[in-house]
């Protein structure tokens, strides 16, 4: 559709398109160079000689015999036993994603559908705890913690994560399920049901697009967490992130820092395909808190 | 819907919400009046052929007694709110009051950690949501206008920053500015200064965190603001043409005051997200010039022998003032309209 | 059986007041059409019945059961939505047998029952389709199948017309009224368009601002408005009102004179009369002034005067030529004219 409104000077174009692509550098290009240098050894990833070599790779080929080594990953994986973070981190984030999802559309219908004062009061206690730095709420969860001997396990800290991405998540179920016409389930009470059943044949069958949205960003919040994790958690039970940055306490020694690198690398992966799948729910899912105000 | 179906339904999830958000809150407030325990000293008299010595020596058996009789440690009252590594109240009416010039009084107060910390995580919050919000609506104009076919994969480089880990992302962005990685020798061959360090001076550092901060959220408010423009409404912006309005008055008077709405909200996620900065700090390594108030509750909770569970709950007390006085005009705004629509 | 009683119904929120004493017997098999416009209340009254809204003071009624505390399912009510409500993940004829479903009706009567309804409202061909898949008319008709599937013992429907296209809701309008006749359900139905309101009532409620302002079989309402409030919502065009005052039978205003009315009233009063019952005249007129506009209609012509701040209509027929400005008359009989207190509103009895 040629609009007239949207036409725009050559010079304009060029100038758009240069920022573009500048902009495309600029987020895209540090995680491509971490990518491939994380099949480099330390000395060409960081080279004093030559920033090319990071990208030839020449004293990767004097040690190895071959432009690109797995030593990295090796290292990581198996040496400092990065897979337990690994599969730590995929129960982490099943279960929370699993629970906040369960809670979170119970408690957002409700609050879509009552029209009584107190879920104004609700949701604006839920909008101050979203803004509390997780690092407070940790501070005040470890004495107890220690004292009801919990701390450390995994259950403790999916409970913890749930609890804390519950705000965010009633916040966006709520907003959407505002979006589900009120008929609906109201016909299906006509119908015959009590609430729990017009929410369970009326509601869950249509709210699957907000759910699978709501359940991106959980995802992303657990799997990103860094600090709830690397303070609830014991050496044997931390998940990935925390796992990474215990490697860095160890980068004095020649080689280690590519064990980090190459860590590093494989928890962008995931995000990369998750992106990847799911790039449309996750840019409707950032604007619809935005939509609703 | 009843009070009593209401409840069957948000039960679960505001048992969470208490249990692991409120009460923890309340349990810091508890924790912020305690103090550790003083250490009990045991002298013991060793005597040999040269006559008796004393001995001091910490009876650790005592210590885990009293550990375990009260946890918190020892009431202290407000004292761990006044002290040095807090509000400093000494030591600033001190600094007052014997400093010669102004220049020795930022310098003096920025040696108080708190007020150190607090300075960074102000100044990091007020710079970086502006320049988010700015750099994201640029993007946003730009990638507007751009062919639909590659809309596509723009939007999905750009989500990058955002999505991916704070901490990864930091330690992405540090490796490449190190001396060593791409950035920083780049760096140095352009001002041809071959001892240049991003991370040696404190302002460098702190302009790194910002650039940083800048990087990791300009996708978002430029998704929100993408999404806006395509709803901006193709009439206004005819009419205005119609009326002789140039490209940038159309953008002037037509794009961004429908934009408006959501630039607010993202400078409210923005402020709460930026508030919290923390990751970054340790993916920078950069505590020794730039510390975050979040920074100093980790620091605190991660102490050598013991955490310091008082000191983190006093700091954690004023961060979430902090956070409350951010929120403020927020939460008036919004009762304003609540009551507006009743 | 199906007796409906409302009796000082009211619905309060804080201090809003959404409904106010309202106060109704509906009988057996009525059709009843709750009328107003957006915000009057008329809604929320039927939300009421159905048990969507609690009621804050009052009761309700259904055959001797009050039903204030029974949840919607417990009340055997069906009711037709604005915008239908249909379950867009299951079928046409799913969605008419949910009613049956979940209200444990035995399985074996299920599939006679539904298509008994599919027949009544004519979608045997659309059966197996999604409510996605349909037009807006056939959606409508799904919301009334699943409405009469099972027998209620009372319809409601809320606006059911108002998102259909102008010659569709005229069709679906007559099929309801058909529709109503055969089953002999009692039937509460609302909406703000007052032709709805008067094709299909055996008694119409007209409300504002929370208010019953009249009660009445649709000529009744036409006939006899109550206050100016009915007058000027009921009839297409509305009624004409001019405010003036009355002197010894004899009504003044700018422009207007219309003698012979009761001298029983005096003072500011407001004149109400239709355009249908007033012709053009060239002499012993009543009303003498300027006109202020002409708009062919198609069967006839209508000329507007200004009269007192307000415009008046009438029609005449469609040959009718005069220019804007010119000075044109018209004959007002005394006897068809209503007479309402311009201060409250309310209707003064006349002979």
């Amino acid at each position: 559709m040629a609009n007239l409104a949207n036409r725009k000077p050559p010079s304009l174009v060029f100038v758009s398109t240069a920022f573009v692509l500048f902009w495309l550098v600029v987020a895209a290009f540090p995680f491509l160079w971490t990518m491939w240098g994380s099949f480099k050894v330390e000395g060409d990833f960081f080279s004093r000689a030559d920033w090319m070599n990071a990208i030839t790779g020449p004293v990767t080929q004097r040690q190895n015999g071959s432009a690109f080594t797995g030593a990295g990953y090796e290292g990581a994986w198996v040496q400092q036993e990065f897979w337990r973070a690994v599969i730590n981190t995929s129960i982490v984030v099943f279960f929370t994603v699993v629970i906040s999802l369960t809670l979170g559309t119970l408690g957002g219908y409700a609050l879509a559908r009552s029209g009584f004062k107190y879920t104004f009061w609700l949701l604006m206690a839920a909008l101050v705890f979203r803004a509390m730095p997780h690092v407070t709420l940790v501070s005040g969860y470890l004495l107890p913690f220690f004292e009801l001997n919990i701390w450390g396990y995994l259950p403790t800290t999916i409970i913890v994560l749930v609890a804390i991405n519950q705000p965010f998540t009633l916040w966006m179920l709520h907003s959407f399920f505002l979006s589900i016409p009120k008929d609906l389930d109201e016909a299906a009470m006509v119908d015959g049901c009590t609430r729990f059943q017009a929410f369970r044949l009326a509601i869950i069958p249509v709210m699957w697009p907000g759910v699978v949205t709501t359940g991106l960003f959980s995802f992303l919040l657990a799997y990103n967490d860094f600090t709830v994790t690397s303070m609830l958690l014991t050496q044997e039970n931390a998940t990935m992130i925390p796992k990474i940055n215990s490697f860095l306490g160890s980068t004095q020694e020649e080689g280690k820092v590519m064990y980090a690198v190459a860590a590093v690398v494989s928890a962008i992966v995931p995000l990369f395909v998750l992106i990847l799948f799911f790039q449309r729910q996750i840019v409707s899912g950032l604007t619809a808190g935005a939509v609703k105000g | 819907m009843p009070h009593k179906t209401f409840m069957a339904f948000i039960w679960p999830s505001l048992l969470a919400m208490i249990l692991f958000i409120a009460l923890p809150i309340l349990s810091v407030g508890y924790q912020s009046l305690f103090i550790e325990h003083e250490q009990i000293v045991v002298v013991s008299e060793n005597c040999g052929p040269f006559g008796c010595t004393k001995e001091a020596s910490v009876d650790a058996e005592a210590m885990a007694e009293l550990r375990a009789e009260q946890p918190a440690g020892r009431f202290n009252g407000l004292d761990t709110y006044s002290n040095a590594s807090h509000l400093a109240f000494d030591e600033i009416g001190e600094i007052f009051a014997t400093s010669e010039n102004f220049g020795e009084i930022r310098n003096r107060i920025m040696n108080l950690p708190f007020y150190k910390a607090l300075i960074f995580t102000l100044a990091y919050t007020f710079i970086v949501t502006p320049l988010v919000i700015l750099l994201g609506f640029i993007i946003a104009i730009v990638v507007n206008s751009i062919p639909k076919l590659l809309k596509g994969p723009v939007i999905f480089f750009s989500l990058l920053p955002m999505l991916v880990t704070p901490l990864v992302g930091s330690l992405v962005l540090f490796w490449m500015i190190d001396s060593r990685g791409i950035i920083g020798a780049a760096l140095q061959t352009i001002f041809a200064d071959p001892s240049l360090s991003l991370k040696a001076s404190p302002a460098l550092t702190w302009v790194t965190l910002f650039v940083y901060g800048v990087w990791h959220s300009a996708p978002f408010a430029f998704v929100v603001f993408y999404a806006g423009l395509q709803t901006v409404p193709q009439d206004t912006l005819e009419s205005a043409m119609v009326d002789g309005a140039s490209r940038w008055e159309r953008v002037r008077f037509v794009t961004i005051p429908y934009l408006m709405p959501l630039a607010t909200f993202i400078a409210l996620m923005q402020l709460m997200d930026n508030f919290r900065v923390f990751e970054p700090i340790i993916g920078f390594s950069a505590a020794a010039s730039a510390t975050s108030l979040s920074y100093l509750i980790y620091n605190d909770l991660r102490a050598a022998e013991s955490p310091l569970f008082g000191s983190a709950a006093a700091t954690s007390m004023l961060t979430i003032v902090g956070v409350i006085i951010l929120l403020l005009p927020v939460l008036r705004r919004n009762w304003r309209e609540f009551n507006r629509k009743t | 059986m199906a007796r409906l009683q409302l009796k000082n119904v009211n619905k309060r929120w804080g201090s809003f007041v959404g409904v106010e004493n309202f106060d109704l017997d509906i009988a057996d098999q009525e059709f009843l059409v709750l009328l107003g416009p957006s915000g009057c209340g008329k809604s929320t009254t039927m939300r009421m019945i159905a048990g969507l809204e609690d009621v804050t003071d009052g009761q309700i009624l259904l055959g001797d059961k009050v039903v204030n505390d029974l949840e919607p399912k417990d009340r055997d009510i069906s009711m037709v939505f604005q915008s239908y409500g249909l379950y867009p993940n299951l079928s046409v004829y799913e969605n008419i047998r949910f009613p049956l479903r979940v209200r444990k009706v035995p399985k074996d009567q299920h599939h006679d029952m539904v298509m008994k309804a599919i027949a009544m409202v004519e979608l045997e061909d659309f059966m197996d389709r999604r409510p996605a898949e349909l037009s807006g008319g056939q959606r409508q008709r799904v919301a009334l199948g699943r409405a009469i599937v099972r027998k209620p013992t009372v319809f409601l429907m809320d606006e059911p017309l108002s998102n259909l296209d102008a010659k569709l809701r005229v069709s679906t309008r007559a099929q309801i009224k058909n529709l109503q006749s055969k089953l002999k359900t009692t039937t509460v139905y609302v909406t703000h368009d007052q032709i709805e309101a008067m094709t299909l009532a055996d008694r119409v409620v007209v409300m504002n601002k929370g208010k019953i302002q009249q009660v009445g079989t649709p000529t009744d309402i036409y006939d006899n408005p109550a206050n100016t409030f009915v007058a000027s919502f009921i009839g297409s065009p509305a009624m004409n009102l001019v405010e003036g005052r009355l002197e010894d039978g004899v009504f003044s205003a700018d422009g207007i004179r219309v003698e012979g009315l009761p001298a029983s009233a005096s003072g500011n009063v407001t004149l109400g009369f239709r355009a249908e019952d007033a012709e053009i005249v060239e002499e012993e007129a009543q009303i003498s002034a300027p006109m202020y506009s002409i708009e062919l209609l198609g069967e006839a012509s209508m000329i507007t005067w200004r009269l007192a701040g307000s415009l008046v209509s009438i029609k005449t027929n469609k040959e009718y030529r005069a220019e804007i400005g010119e000075v044109v008359k018209a004959r007002i009989p005394a006897a068809i004219c209503h007479l309402f207190d311009t201060k409250t509103g309310e209707r003064i009895a006349h002979g």
